[in-house]
């Protein structure tokens, strides 16, 4: 990841411990957020979804299933969406 | 016996009108109710309709969820020609709502946004569902049992089965009973964030994709036949029994299987004694998400078949989801449909769509865009909700063939207890805690009674990580207790005793600091902004409904909220649900949290300034029939011998007078059959505010010889908690459990805010 990447990861990570209420440290790049990793589920996606938004101005509405699969598939996303913001909020 | 119960009145305000004959004429027509939303702010939403009653504005100082009850209950009271000042201790209200003061809560916390300072403690009195039966029972001078029921979406229906129970079991001769919710950014903004509005109006069980959220109040005057008789009062129908029943499967969606639907379907059928062929009519939940419609349709068709010969429909379709209030305004439809013999329909059909159902459904019929005559002299009124409650009721034409299911005598014993305390997270290490004098946790800066509960408790009760981090502090208070308490109680949850094995919660503020931060959320970044995750903890059932799934419990679940005293009503509640219900079992639990927000809430109220320190924590306390506690040989720690409730009216907020807990404490006495002199212990409710202490002093004058105990000095004012923990206080002193217990009996006693008192005698087991 270059450093932009790891900035919005880090802000992602931050966000998912804040708003779904997980330990941070449960939270790294390459865990699986759904099924058997930290096991999250269609409610805690919803909310994701809200927050990438709020977070960074990008929509994830029809995103594919895989951009969901870990912190650096989502931060991946986010930088190569056109409508990125840096510091939306 | 006596179990005829009719209905005698009816009150009803919602979008499609401000009258139950004004709202039944535009629904059997296929009036829509549904339009543009006014009162909430929805301009970066997807969705911008629902049903509101823009013609009824909320008086000046009023909270709209009360103001609109009180006009529903005017209309009903004047109805029914009920005069409650002939008898007004036997006169009682009972009114459910999914989201109670949720106006006056969106302006408190824009006020606080803006200026702490600014924001009133007025504004605080107007927050809690508790407030709204109290108002009611204020404004018709009702003294009898004052409940609210908090299921969420299930509350209007279960109110009136409530309500009906009370009359059965001789406790009141007229209930006014229903249900009341207005339209809020809470709610909108919640569903929102769920995906679970539509953006066009409903069409339930046919192309709709979520809900049109609604507001109003629907009143029924409950009334036992021989009292409505005997004043010559207009009889309407009557009210057969009911089933009330828990998913266990998840916070927000029903099973997908509709088992629990089902059972709650069946159970209705069954208590009334009626076949599903009798049902002439079903007004079901069907309330327009994908989820809910597919579930319930394959419930619907089990239990009735595809023929055609019941008549279905969702008046949702027009007057959209009233929440809390959507089972009593359907209440008031399935009567006018039996008086008028016509019944309402479902709109937004359109031929495509009839051929679509037909390929569905077969023939079932779901009463397309138009009312329809027919013969209807038995009614199903079926409402399901957030934490996976089920419920389901029977209305009948007057004097119909039915044969209900009839009360057991069985005595009823406390077998375990499940308490997180600020004395301690297990009953052995609050009850050592006790015996050695051991100071309970507080809060360093604030002085309250803190409870806390931690990683070790959840491993310690099997709940993972995945689970526990999505409660609020209520929802884990009430999971380990809960699970604590089964354990406790020796009491394993298999197939076979799941739907034997029920709950009755009671909370008197339910999750406050969730909705704090939830609407502080809106506040700051939009309706269209809530938070999906925070949502679903915002329903005060949210705490027993996260318990029934983490425990796998699927038999009753009501949750009461009746102020400080919920955990003590809770109690006697359940007692009485043992007692009317097919349930062995039933954990009844009382829960409150305290946190900053609900710290100043507090201090906002003047109760902190009044004397009172709050506290909190989770109290289960299990209650089992005789025969289920025999049967596998269960430890009885105390035998529940009866109960008494009283009621003061009085303004939200202030203690009643002193005379109705002494009314309470007899009522208890009568109903055990002993007198003051063989009670060995009272466990008080004084708080450390004046007008309580005064008034539990007069109250308390025939009992000088019993030993007082106080867990409120112990642990704070922990509201429900504090009840509740009463009652398991007083069995471990008499099961031998808290050291110096004296004599057979225990009185424990509870107040709340708003008038109303509970008394409960125990015996030593």
């Amino acid at each position: 990841m270059n450093a932009r990447q790891k900035a919005v990861a880090d802000k992602i990570a931050d966000y998912l411990s804040e708003n779904l209420r997980l330990p941070r440290e449960n939270i790294t790049y390459d865990v699986p957020l759904f099924g058997d990793g930290i096991g999250l589920d269609s409610v805690d996606s919803l909310e994701i979804i809200a927050g990438m938004d709020l977070l960074f101005g990008v929509s994830l509405i029809g995103a594919h299933d895989s951009v969901f699969r870990d912190i650096r598939t989502l931060s991946e996303y986010i930088v190569n969406n056109p409508d990125f913001k840096e510091n939306k909020k | 016996m006596n179990d005829r119960v009719v209905i005698t009145g009816l009150g009803l305000t919602c979008a499609i009108g401000g009258s139950a004959d004004e709202c039944f004429n535009n629904a059997i027509a296929g009036k829509v109710g549904i339009k543009e939303v006014k009162s909430v702010e929805h301009s970066a939403c997807y969705a911008h309709i629902g049903g509101e009653y823009n013609e009824f504005v909320t008086p000046e100082g009023e909270d709209r969820a009360s103001a609109l009850c009180i006009k529903a209950a005017t209309e009903a009271v004047t109805d029914s020609g009920l005069d409650v000042s002939a008898d007004p201790s036997r006169v009682s209200v009972v009114i459910g709502s999914c989201v109670g003061g949720a106006v006056s809560i969106e302006k408190f916390y824009r006020d606080y946004v803006a200026d702490p300072g600014k924001a009133s403690g007025e504004d605080v009195l107007k927050m809690p569902i508790s407030a709204i039966a109290n108002n009611v029972a204020l404004k018709f001078g009702a003294q009898g049992a004052v409940d609210n029921v908090a299921n969420a979406c299930a509350a209007g229906t279960m109110s009136i089965a409530i309500a009906a129970d009370l009359i059965r079991s001789g406790k009141a001769d007229a209930v006014i009973a229903g249900g009341s919710d207005p339209m809020s950014s809470l709610a909108f903004s919640g569903f929102h964030a769920l995906h679970a509005l539509d953006s066009e109006p409903c069409r339930p069980f046919n192309k709709s994709k979520g809900i049109a959220l609604g507001e109003g109040a629907g009143i029924l005057i409950v009334e036992s036949y021989e009292h409505a008789k005997a004043r010559g009062a207009k009889i309407y129908c009557e009210v057969l029994g009911s089933g009330v029943s828990s998913d266990a499967h998840h916070i927000t969606a029903p099973a997908p299987d509709g088992e629990g639907m089902q059972s709650a379907m069946e159970r209705s059928l069954a208590n009334s004694g009626i076949k599903a062929s009798d049902v002439d009519y079903i007004n079901a939940h069907g309330t327009g998400t994908p989820l809910n419609d597919t579930s319930e349709l394959g419930a619907m068709l089990r239990v009735f078949g595809q023929d055609g010969k019941v008549s279905c429909s969702t008046t949702k379709s027009m007057v959209g989801h009233c929440l809390g209030a959507a089972g009593s305004v359907e209440a008031v439809m399935c009567v006018k449909a039996i008086e008028r013999g016509i019944v309402p329909p479902t709109v937004g059909y359109t031929e495509e769509d009839k051929a679509a159902m037909r390929e569905k459904a077969g023939d079932f019929d779901f009463v397309p865009n138009t009312g329809k005559q027919r013969k209807v002299d038995y009614v199903q009124s079926n409402n399901y909700a957030f934490g996976g409650n089920n419920a389901s009721i029977i209305y009948a034409k007057e004097g119909v063939e039915r044969s209900l299911a009839q009360p057991n005598k069985e005595r009823i014993f406390i077998t375990g207890f499940g308490i997180v305390s600020p004395l301690g997270n297990t009953e052995e290490e609050y009850a050592a805690n006790v015996n050695a004098g051991a100071a309970a946790k507080r809060c360093e800066n604030c002085g309250d009674y803190i409870s806390a509960v931690g990683k070790e408790d959840f491993d310690a009760v099997g709940i993972k990580l995945n689970f526990y981090r999505k409660l609020d502090k209520l929802s884990q208070m009430t999971c380990v207790s809960g699970k604590r308490a089964l354990a406790n109680a020796g009491i394993t949850v298999s197939d076979e005793n799941s739907r034997k094995i029920g709950i009755v919660a009671g909370t008197s503020d339910g999750p406050q600091t969730d909705i704090a931060n939830f609407q502080k959320g809106i506040i700051a970044s939009g309706t269209q902004a809530g938070s999906a995750f925070l949502f679903p903890n915002t329903v005060y059932n949210a705490a027993p409904g996260y318990f029934s799934i983490a425990a796998g419990v699927k038999g009753y679940n009501v949750t009461l909220s009746n102020g400080a005293a919920s955990g003590i009503a809770a109690v006697a509640f359940a007692t009485r649900v043992l007692h009317t219900t097919q349930n062995d079992v039933i954990l009844a639990i009382g829960a409150d949290e305290d946190s900053e927000t609900v710290h100043m809430l507090y201090e906002k109220a003047g109760a902190i300034a009044a004397g009172m320190t709050p506290g909190d924590g989770a109290v289960t306390v299990v209650l089992e029939r005789e025969s289920s506690a025999n049967a596998r040989g269960a430890k009885k720690y105390a035998e529940v011998l009866g109960s008494g409730f009283a009621h003061c009216p009085t303004e939200f907020g202030k203690y009643g007078c002193a005379g109705k807990l002494k009314e309470a404490i007899g009522l208890a006495l009568r109903e055990s059959g002993v007198s003051a002199g063989d009670i060995g212990m009272v466990m008080t409710c004084t708080n450390g505010v004046n007008s309580l202490e005064e008034a539990e002093k007069d109250a308390l004058a025939d009992f000088a010889g019993a030993k007082k105990v106080s867990v409120k000095a112990l642990c704070g004012e922990g509201r429900a908690a504090s009840s509740a923990l009463s009652v398991a206080h007083a069995a471990m002193m008499l099961g031998g459990v808290i050291d110096g217990g004296e004599g057979e009996y225990a009185l424990v006693l509870g107040a709340s805010v708003g008038g109303s008192y509970n008394a409960l005698v125990l015996r030593k087991a």
